[in-house]
């Protein structure tokens, strides 16, 4: 799906991890359009009004403040014209619980923000070589 | 009385509240920072090139790697509160298959020949099978990991008796010194200091608290030409005090 | 991965054999199972032919004749214990309608299936690092 230039929405509240995101992305040479929002509310809104258009993946942070990551994927999977949008998870939380309920929620992957940059180009990496065998 | 039972509950489960909310606050809200320090490290390295000069670069090195540590550490915290918490499935066990694992899972494996040896009536057990797995891990790691000898022997035995499984792990490397092998299963200890051998010194004390769990023992004896031997025994029937 | 059951339905059965083949060849440490329909797929995860544990990774050929995957998919989603599996279709056919159902109920990936020995190592390597970069619930 990579070839088809998804648009992709990093849905994160911390300035650093969004950075981190835009400079793996340059790194791994991933020149698909990145549409970022601060929070689950934020992030409703630019899917409701097409600001980010399709097809569309979305990243998203567990940790938010106004409507978290599990909030909006609840949102999300209610939404008739949402809910088939695939969803990776890009969090600090190991917690059990985050994970249950992100697959629950039927998320495509679960990825802990490693601590090296060097390896989170690794896993951007490999979520780029994984996208690419999908079809939208 | 009745009142005084109700509210010793009520404040045992607000304590135990704020504890997992403590472990997830040191899970994310401290790591958060921790992470921006480290990539941004890395952003100015990679900005700076290779010709910013011997000692920046060191520095650089170093703070990543003091970072690293500071990582592991809370990991470890967050192993450890985690023991009894996650992982507890029961599912079939086989115990070569698992210890197989285990070996070809080490990253530290070169120059090293591990002499298995079983006394099972029945190979497969029902078990905490990654609790196992975990400990197994460990003890294999730290006999590998600390070795001082160019070609080192790991040996593995495993007895089944009545009511628990003996496993012992033991190695002919330096062994632990008299004087502190009363420490060896406490938080963050090192025998060596971590500039020497960057170990985070968790590996033993989650292993305990492991077997504790279980109703089981890990012990530590001297063994020939100084090796450490690492002895576990295992219940058959685990119960879980809570 | 060590442990972990990997399901795979397939009305092929040599299919899975080839499959099984390409996992010991990249060291994939999870065990692949096979089902040769929804039916007994639906039996090795609810029925007398359960699997322990439970598989948290699913690849289903969607569109293999006699095999009613969207069906299985959708049985899956509405199952309490199963619904978090992570489900992989993979299909050599174009059925648009199948796609758009099964991407509706929260597949993974849609992906096109390999059948030739070296696409299928590249295939099945490409998904094992990814699933060794993700994280499972415990």
């Amino acid at each position: 799906m990579i070839q088809k230039l998804v648009n992709i929405l990093l849905v994160e509240d911390d300035e650093v991890d969004v950075m981190n995101v835009k400079r793996a992305f340059s790194k791994n040479n991933i020149k698909n359009e990145l549409f970022v929002a601060g929070n689950g509310v934020e992030a409703l809104d630019m899917l409701r009004t097409s600001i980010v258009p399709l097809p569309r993946i979305i990243i998203l942070d567990i940790n938010m403040p106004k409507m978290n990551g599990i909030e909006f994927l609840k949102n999300l999977r209610d939404d008739e014209n949402l809910k088939n949008i695939s969803v990776f998870v890009m969090t600090t939380s190991n917690e059990d619980s985050d994970k249950i309920n992100a697959y629950n929620l039927n998320v495509a992957g679960y990825i802990l923000k490693p601590l090296s940059f060097e390896k989170f180009i690794t896993s951007v990496a490999t979520l780029k070589n994984f996208w690419s065998l999908c079809e939208m | 009385m009745e009142e005084s039972a109700k509210s010793c509950q009520e404040e045992l489960s607000a304590l135990k509240k704020e504890y997992e909310d403590f472990v997830y606050i040191v899970s994310h809200d401290i790591k958060t920072p921790m992470r921006a320090i480290s990539n941004i490290t890395t952003w100015i390295e990679d900005d700076l090139g290779p010709d910013a000069g011997a000692d920046i670069l060191n520095n650089f090195t170093l703070l990543k790697n003091r970072v690293g540590r500071l990582e592991n550490m809370l990991n470890a915290l967050l192993e450890l509160s985690r023991v009894n918490r996650t992982e507890m499935e029961l599912y079939e066990v086989n115990f070569p298959k698992m210890v197989e694992e285990c070996i070809a899972s080490l990253d530290n494996g070169v120059n090293v020949k591990f002499h298995v040896n079983y006394n099972l009536s029945n190979e497969n057990c029902i078990t905490l099978g990654k609790k196992l797995n975990k400990v197994v891990f460990n003890l294999l790691d730290n006999a590998v990991r600390f070795h001082d000898k160019e070609i080192k022997n790991v040996f593995v035995d495993v007895r089944e008796n009545e009511s628990d499984y003996e496993i012992k792990i033991s190695d002919d490397g330096p062994g632990i010194a008299e004087e502190v092998r009363n420490k060896i299963f406490a938080i963050f200890y090192t025998v060596n200091s971590k500039d020497v051998l960057d170990s985070t010194g968790a590996g033993l004390t989650i292993s305990s608290k492991i077997v504790e769990m279980v109703g089981g023992k890990i012990y530590y004896t001297p063994g020939i030409n100084n090796g450490s031997i690492f002895q576990i025994n295992w219940p058959k029937i685990i119960s879980l005090k809570n | 991965m060590v442990g972990a059951n990997i399901l795979l339905v397939d009305t092929c059965k040599t299919y899975f054999e080839n499959a099984a083949k390409a996992f010991s060849e990249i060291g994939i440490q999870a065990t692949l199972r096979f089902a040769k329909n929804d039916i007994e797929a639906w039996s090795m995860l609810k029925g007398d032919d359960k699997l322990l544990p439970i598989p948290k990774i699913m690849l289903i050929d969607i569109n293999a004749e006699g095999l009613n995957g969207i069906d299985l998919i959708n049985k899956i989603r509405l199952d309490f214990e199963l619904k978090s599996i992570l489900i992989f279709v993979v299909s050599d056919v174009n059925n648009s309608e199948n796609k758009r159902a099964a991407l509706n109920l929260n597949i993974a990936g849609y992906m096109h299936k390999p059948f030739e020995k070296g696409e299928m190592i590249d295939f099945f390597s490409t998904l094992n690092d990814y699933w060794n970069s993700i994280e499972f619930s415990s």
